[in-house]
């Protein structure tokens, strides 16, 4: 007789998930202090049998939302019968309580893929249970503070539906799993390094272990950041992409750290040199991903992206206190096995030119924390409101990006230990001309802003940067072997996948850096009033209002404007701005972008349109280059995933490090 | 021993902890925050207005000159978001309330020396009520501002009715320019 209740199966898949993650936390720390091996396989299968639950609790939640079960608590306030099947998908990840769930879900196959793929090591089961104790919290936030699958004994017959913004851009299914999978990503060196210090084996081995896994989660950050960008261009209707709120300078800090992380490793790795500074760097990153949960579901520091309060965001504050005062003070307490033996030969040499970027990168993470505490620090000595806005930012960050970009250049041409003179000028003088005939170019076309200027003058020397990384690489090979560069090439990239990856990720950050330089600083934006049938005249292009629509589908009703769009007399595109209504939320605007590579013509309707109106207000951006932008984060994933593909290391590194360690010992 | 190693640690997390304690405590942010100035005169200004106002309100605005009218004062800057937001609602309730006992003024604040931003603000969506620079930011102290955009109702004898934070709506402009003007 009893029908299957979608919510208190789903709840017991949750609690379930916290049990068994508590279990295997316990048993696995367990197990390494005793070093009983049937113990630590134990816990391995409690992370796997985790995930197979916290599976079948995301599922059942699918089939809540794809049935339209109402009394599911979660269906019931962020959920539609009208909406699409994408949308009833991409729905979990809609409102807190469902991206919570997600998060755990995804930490749990993290966790479960390490339990089962991780080789086996003194750190493994330490880095298993750590990962378990993190899935405690989430799991336990899910289960006790914010359970999606609380029954409702009064179904509603229907729900609101996602927030308007999200259900109006398909990007809004991508982007949140990409920033989950990237903060679950950078969980995994977190962990491996927490078991390093608690095994006193603060060596490179945490971070071989770890490498790929920092390395996807910091390519799945980039492109969640990338695809954040997008979404706000082409949904919030004011034709830009970064606007220093909270919400996104949360989620670049970690993103920095990490950048900052991925390049220090590899001092570590060949001239066992920043040790503490690694594992400073992987805590602070693990921490920041879990205060940015924390501020921006809080309502702590005010920003455009409102989430509900709640018991979540204390309990994310207490949850990265007790992150941040044990992993910190593990690393106190272990100090002298950490301590670095080996100093820095000369500030000229690539060690030199990573520890200069790492400086940058913990400089700009510092600036733009500061940047979004200080309200909440002035208020709090002073009880005054203040806001920062982006000129702040601006200021501060636009010198360390642009020294970034000087040090990506010059960095990859040194030599580790020490440049020799000769081949340091002669690579110097090569870069310095790239810059300065980019530069000038730039400057004769009319480019006459400074940073825009310099970014072009930069991005000249970075290519001439990769073009003699290459040339360098290519040329001794295409001697001895005879055969076309193209082969040589091809055999070089696939042998040296990291190096090669690298230099794609980098030519990639040279693209989005001119996308960026040239869509902020020549950027036209224009509030224009078009009676329909007329024409207005906006930067070259001629704009005619031609007609007003509304359509209406069970999801939404639709109205805008029909804009015919021509340049010198030709016709180029017809575009619809328009506002788009679901259900009883307020509308949105949705605005008609034309992609074109030299630039981006944007429309977006500042004004209602109905059946009688006779005018439109239109907000127009031309946004040279940004396109490029999007282009650029694509090529920045496929090098970090070329780099990622393969398995073999370079076994010339390893054997340089052989050779050091025994100098050292 | 062990209890100094951990002290830095331990110091930093009791800090951050304090401090968005008493984030989580305060509350999130209020729209409409207190103002000291509420029910009192409004302080007196002096703003030098953009070259585009100053055939009708002359180069300098006083709030002497603006006496006996009721007054929206309204302040934003050139990288605040929501004020580009505010901004066509101000200018639709200028145009449609000019002729009544009422002035709105802008005052660009905390944006100094950016007056080519400003004058970009005031020409991309055409604002036809006098705005102004407070180019040291001192009118903005006078009156207690908080942050960009922020919107004060004065009542025809010179008191302030109601602060408004954040971008103001249609709904809060009909319900404030009636109650300023009965």
């Amino acid at each position: 007789m009893m029908e299957l209740q979608l919510g208190p199966l789903g709840s017991a898949g949750v609690f379930l998930a916290f049990g068994l993650a508590l279990y295997g936390a316990v048993a696995g720390m367990l197990g390494a202090q005793r070093r009983d091996a049937r113990l630590q396989t134990s816990a391995r299968l409690a992370a796997v049998a985790g995930f197979i639950v916290s599976t079948a609790a995301v599922a059942v939640m699918q089939a809540a939302l794809l049935t339209d079960d109402f009394s599911v608590s979660y269906v019931a306030t962020t959920s539609r019968i009208a909406s699409p099947t994408w949308v009833k998908v991409v729905t979990l990840w809609a409102a807190l309580e469902g991206s919570i769930l997600l998060w755990a879900w995804l930490l749990s196959g993290y966790t479960a893929l390490l339990a089962v793929t991780a080789p086996l090591s003194p750190l493994r089961p330490w880095a298993v249970s750590i990962m378990q104790v993190v899935q405690v919290f989430f799991f336990g936030v899910v289960a006790f503070l914010a359970n999606p699958f609380e029954v409702l004994p009064v179904p509603p017959l229907d729900g609101p539906g996602p927030n308007e913004l999200l259900q109006n851009h398909w990007m809004m299914a991508v982007h949140p799993v990409l920033m989950y999978l990237g903060f679950v990503g950078l969980t995994v060196p977190f962990a491996y390094a927490m078991a390093a210090l608690i095994t006193r084996r603060p060596g490179t081995e945490w971070m071989t272990q770890t490498r790929r896994w920092t390395l996807t989660g910091w390519g799945f950050l980039s492109a969640a950041i990338i695809a954040g960008g997008w979404w706000s261009y082409e949904v919030l209707g004011w034709g830009g992409y970064w606007a220093w709120d909270p919400v996104e300078n949360v989620s670049l800090m970690p993103w920095l750290t990490a950048t900052a992380l991925i390049h220090s490793v590899q001092v570590q790795e060949r001239r066992r040199m920043l040790k503490p500074w690694n594992l400073v760097l992987v805590i602070t990153t693990f921490s920041l991903s879990i205060l940015g949960t924390f501020l921006t579901r809080s309502g702590v520091v005010s920003s455009v992206h409102a989430f509900g309060s709640g018991p979540v965001g204390p309990a994310f504050l207490v949850f990265f206190l007790f992150v941040t005062l044990v992993s910190f003070g593990l690393l106190a307490l272990r100090w002298d096995d950490v301590r670095d033996r080996a100093d820095l030969d000369s500030v000229v040499s690539r060690e030199g030119s990573f520890l200069g970027v790492n400086i940058l990168f913990v400089a700009l993470t510092f600036a733009v924390l500061l940047g979004t505490l200080f309200p909440l620090v002035v208020e709090a000595v002073s009880g005054d409101k203040v806001t920062i806005g982006a000129p702040f930012f601006d200021q501060v960050t636009l010198p360390l990006w642009m020294l970034v970009l000087a040090l990506m250049g010059i960095g990859p041409l040194l030599p580790w230990r020490r440049a020799e003179q000769q081949r340091l000028t002669h690579n110097l003088a090569w870069l310095t001309g790239a810059f300065v005939v980019a530069g000038g170019l730039a400057w004769l076309l009319g480019v006459r802003k400074v940073y825009p200027a310099l970014t072009v003058g930069l991005a000249g020397y970075n290519l001439m940067s990769l073009g003699l990384l290459l040339a360098g690489a290519l040329v001794p090979r295409l001697r001895l072997a005879k055969r076309s560069a193209f082969a040589v090439l091809r055999s070089y990239a696939h042998e040296s996948r990291r190096r090669f990856g690298s230099m794609i990720v980098h030519f990639g950050v040279v693209v989005i850096a001119v996308g960026v330089a040239f869509s902020a600083g020549y950027r036209v934006d224009q509030q224009i009033r078009i009676d329909f049938g007329e024409s207005a005249e906006f930067d070259g292009y001629t704009l005619t209002a031609v007609d007003r629509f509304v359509e209406r589908t069970p999801q939404r009703i639709s109205s805008g404007a029909v804009i015919e769009v021509s340049r010198d007399g030709r016709p180029v595109r017809t575009m619809t701005p328009r506002l788009n209504v679901f259900g009883d939320s307020r509308a949105v605007p949705t605005p008609a972008v034309m992609y074109r590579p030299s630039h981006d013509l944007y429309l977006n309707l500042n004004s209602t349109v109905g059946p009688t109106t006779t005018f439109v207000v239109l907000r127009v951006v031309k946004s040279p280059l940004v396109t490029w932008i999007w282009i650029g984060g694509f090529i920045l994933v496929i090098g970090t995933a070329y780099a990622l593909g393969g398995s073999t290391r370079t076994v010339p590194a390893r054997a340089t490090v052989r050779a050091e360690e025994r100098a050292q010992a | 021993m062990m209890l100094k190693r951990l002290l830095p640690p331990l110091v930093v997390v009791v800090l951050l902890g304090a401090l968005f304690a008493f984030g989580l405590l305060r509350g999130a942010p209020d729209r409409d925050i207190e103002s000291a100035l509420l029910g009192r005169p409004a302080p007196a200004f002096e703003l030098p207005l953009y070259e585009r106002y100053q055939p009708d309100f002359g180069t300098v605005l006083t709030s002497a000159d603006l006496q006996g009218k009721a007054l929206v004062v309204n302040f934003w800057a050139s990288w605040c978001l929501p004020c580009y937001q505010e901004a066509p609602v101000l200018q639709a309730y200028w145009q449609e309330y000019q002729d009544a006992d009422v002035v709105f003024v802008g005052i660009q604040t905390q944006d100094r020396d950016r007056l080519n931003e400003g004058r970009a603000f005031l020409s991309q969506f055409g604002l036809s009520f006098p705005n102004g620079i407070d180019n040291d930011s001192s009118i903005s102290v006078d009156w207690g501002l908080y942050g960009v955009p922020e919107t004060f109702f004065v009542d025809r004898d010179g008191r302030v009715i109601h602060k408004h934070a954040g971008p103001v709506t249609a709904e809060l402009m009909d319900a404030k320019l009636r109650e300023l003007l009965n």
